[in-house]
């Protein structure tokens, strides 16, 4: 019994970190590579997100502002962005202070 | 009968026989006269029109007593994110989860319709409401300052930024649900433990 709870709090944890939140969606997870027009994130359900970025994305680190320089591989974020289809274009990135646990 | 007693005479006239003549068309097209369609043209200009009989014209011609400055816009476009945005959006364009279903239909203020309205019709339309719309009146009844303040911010809508437009997302109301939603990807930020109730289908948010 012990077993499957622990499995379920495993998955009600680490489910699918893709949401909606208004108009936006919100992706977390961790980066895996930043390019001049994308940030890729790993989310926790193992699948890897590709989300667009401009000029008029926002990038917040804690409540200072930040820049596309500050999101690196294997930090944190949590992305805001507009959803079409299976495209992401990210509003606002917040970018995480602390250094991501590493998966086993 | 005083003038104000006659417009409203008219005015509540006017729309008995509009609420009639509806009320008639739809038992004879079978069809509920919900909110779900969009007004037709002759409700608009009726509906209009009724408006701007309702609004006297010393209330018309009034001045806004303030002058647009930085510092007033950015207390404006805060207070309309608090109490305006959850109908009209941030940037006033109405295309808002209750902007989109309200019958009428909430205005885009950027548009003609609105910025064409003198200083006075937008404060009285603040001040007083606007009847079976579900515009309410704001303020209070004897000293509304922020109403004309508000006046200044919808005249600059048209040039809102995306700096001013994120500094007003900080002032619209949120759910506890949004709260607590928030405060879980902070913790995630932190190296807590990522939210467990995740969803996965976008809902309409009321601001923009």
């Amino acid at each position: 019994m012990k077993k499957p709870c622990l499995t379920l709090l495993a998955i009600l944890c680490l489910s699918a970190l893709v949401f909606a939140h208004g108009d936006l969606a919100h992706i977390l997870g961790t980066v895996v590579e930043v390019t001049d027009h994308s940030v890729s994130v790993k989310t926790a359900d193992g699948s890897v997100k590709v989300v667009a970025i401009d000029a008029e994305t926002h990038f917040l680190k804690g409540k200072a502002p930040a820049a596309v320089k500050d999101v690196v591989v294997g930090s944190r974020v949590v992305i805001h962005a507009h959803q079409n289809g299976d495209k992401y274009h990210a509003a606002e990135i917040k970018i995480g202070v602390a250094t991501p646990a590493q998966h086993p | 009968m005083n003038s104000r007693m006659s417009r409203e005479l008219k005015f509540g006239l006017v729309v008995l026989l509009l609420a009639g003549a509806i009320f008639l068309v739809s038992r004879l097209f079978g069809s509920y006269p919900g909110a779900r369609g969009a007004p037709s043209y002759m409700e608009v200009v009726l509906a209009r029109t009724l408006r701007e009989w309702a609004v006297p014209r010393s209330a018309r011609n009034a001045h806004n007593p303030f002058t647009s400055s930085p510092e007033l816009l950015k207390e404006s476009a805060r207070h309309f994110a608090d109490h305006c945005a959850s109908c009209h959006g941030n940037d006033g364009n109405g295309a808002t989860e209750m902007g989109r279903n309200f019958f009428p239909r909430v205005p885009d203020m950027r548009a003609d319709a609105t910025q064409q309205l003198s200083d006075g019709e937008l404060y009285y339309i603040i001040h007083n409401g606007v009847r079976w719309t579900g515009m309410p009146a704001w303020g209070d009844p004897d000293h509304d300052m922020d109403s004309w303040k508000l006046v200044l911010f919808i005249r600059h809508l048209p040039q809102l930024t995306s700096d001013e437009l994120r500094d007003m997302g900080r002032f619209n109301p949120r759910s506890v649900a949004d709260q607590q939603e928030e405060k879980e990807e902070e913790d995630f930020l932190n190296g807590g433990p990522a939210p467990a109730n995740s969803k996965t289908t976008p809902h309409s948010e009321p601001t923009k």
